[in-house]
């Protein structure tokens, strides 16, 4: 039992992380990468959203109608989307990166790691192990989003969280911040690298 | 229990629906004021920005509470204008109770229409006027805020936001400190047409109105032309007004 517990949180942040292995969540983590305190913000959603709306529809499993599963479960998805953003908005400090991060938080609903995981695990299980899985599915999403801000940031504006970390006499010697790095595609090439990476210290994921 | 029958369905699914949409009423309610709050202090720092109490990196360091007294600081007085620059009405600018004109979607259309009582103008300390603009980005609304020198032709500052720009290119507007910068020191031709020019090679002729677009935002920056052309149209006479009072004065 208590390794069937370890494998559920372990399981997606490492040999079945949501966006390197199941690649799921590509968009929003192409689109709020840009700079670090955004992508924590993002990440830290995500695992409310996913830990919450497993854990309710895990609640409610026997008693869901199947036929309007789907949309019973939309609806629990777009509740817990809606209360986040609406907790982001009245925080002082937070409401200046809900209005950066704009639209994406309203579309963690469409994420693909929320109903699916909702869809394969929730519903067959109960619910400790259904948050669990949520917050990890979440934290494995996030995880991966926090590897690429931090690259994206470092390299496209030379600053981490706002601060400039690249020195200005490095400047001076000419050097200039990449500006494709800014770009989505940059992400996308950021992740197919992460991806590789990951694939080839695990050797379980290789194809033969 | 069958889960699967139709009167089970239609009973289920009405009951989450309800349920979901009075935990979101109440959390909306509790959680407004807040958002509210947060609204308004971001209001005042784009329009603080604009007229530059202080820099904008500054403004945005503050915590809410700091806003407010700053901005009840340093405003002399807030109004509200018709279109021929006659006062209609005053707005509170004490910190207890700041009142602002939020609805600027209203006004832009009530000037296309040619009957707009309730232009509102912040009067900061100093002589600077701050007037607000509004109209049509590429995906959604944009708008932001001019300052006006004391002559109420030479602009001091300005602040853009937007809500759905694209991030990269029309979100430039907002988030390029240069953009900004280029307004300041321009001046509005109250007596020419067009009064102000944002277009590709604008800035190539020399003239004091005009203000280079930003590469790829064609479209943002057409709409951005046309909000400031249509705001500063509809304050003309009053800022033509604040330019001679000043002149009486001197």
């Amino acid at each position: 039992m208590a390794q069937k517990l370890k494998d559920t949180i372990l399981n997606p942040i490492f040999k079945g992380n949501p966006i390197t292995v199941l690649v799921l969540g590509i968009c929003s983590s192409l689109a709020v990468t840009v700079q670090l305190k955004g992508a924590i913000v993002m990440a830290l959603s995500v695992i409310v959203v996913t830990g919450l709306s497993s854990l309710v529809c895990s609640l409610l499993r026997n008693t869901i109608p199947n036929r309007v599963r789907i949309i019973v479960q939309l609806v629990v998805v777009a509740l817990m989307v809606i209360l986040v953003d609406q907790v982001l908005k009245a925080g002082e400090s937070t409401y200046a990166i809900d209005k950066q991060l704009s639209v994406y938080i309203g579309l963690i609903i469409t994420n693909c790691i929320v109903m699916g995981r909702i869809e394969a695990f929730a519903l067959g299980n109960k619910p400790i192990p259904s948050l669990l899985d949520g917050l990890a599915n979440g934290a494995g999403y996030g995880m991966i989003l926090i590897i690429v801000a931090f690259v994206r940031e470092l390299l496209g504006s030379g600053t981490l969280f706002g601060f400039q970390v690249i020195p200005q006499a490095l400047y001076n010697a000419g050097y200039v911040n990449n500006g494709l790095v800014i770009l989505p595609p940059f992400a996308l090439i950021l992740l197919g690298c992460i991806i590789w990476i990951h694939r080839s210290i695990d050797k379980d994921l290789q194809e033969k | 229990m069958n889960t699967n029958s139709n009167v089970y369905t239609v009973v289920y699914t009405t009951i989450v629906v309800v349920l979901v949409a009075a935990i979101l009423a109440f959390v909306s309610q509790k959680l407004g004021p807040a958002q509210q709050d947060n609204a308004k202090a971001e209001t005042l720092r784009q329009m603080m920005a604009a007229a530059k109490v202080e820099s904008t990196d500054a403004l945005y360091a503050k915590g809410n509470a700091e806003i407010l007294s700053l901005y009840s600081n340093s405003i002399d007085e807030a109004f509200t204008i018709d279109l021929d620059g006659n006062r209609t009405g005053e707005l509170a600018t004490d910190k207890e109770n700041i009142e602002l004109m939020n609805g600027l979607k209203a006004a832009n259309k009530a000037i296309k229409d040619g009957k707009c009582d309730n232009l509102p103008v912040y009067r900061f300390k100093g002589g600077i006027s701050v007037i607000p603009v509004y109209g049509a980005g590429l995906w959604g609304p944009i708008w932001g805020y001019v300052a006006f020198e004391p002559d109420g032709t030479n602009i001091k500052g300005v602040y853009f936001d937007h809500e759905s720009e694209t991030p990269g290119l029309g979100a430039k507007i907002k988030d390029e400190p240069w953009f900004r910068e280029k307004f300041s020191g321009k001046s509005v031709d109250f007596s020419g047409k067009p009064l102000f020019t944002l277009g590709k090679n604008a800035e190539a002729d020399g003239k004091s109105n005009a203000v280079d677009a930003i590469t790829g935002a064609t479209m943002t920056s057409k709409g951005l032309n046309a909000a400031l052309n249509v705001w500063f149209e509809a304050y003309s006479k009053y800022l033509g007004t604040a330019a001679e009072s000043t002149t009486e004065e001197e």
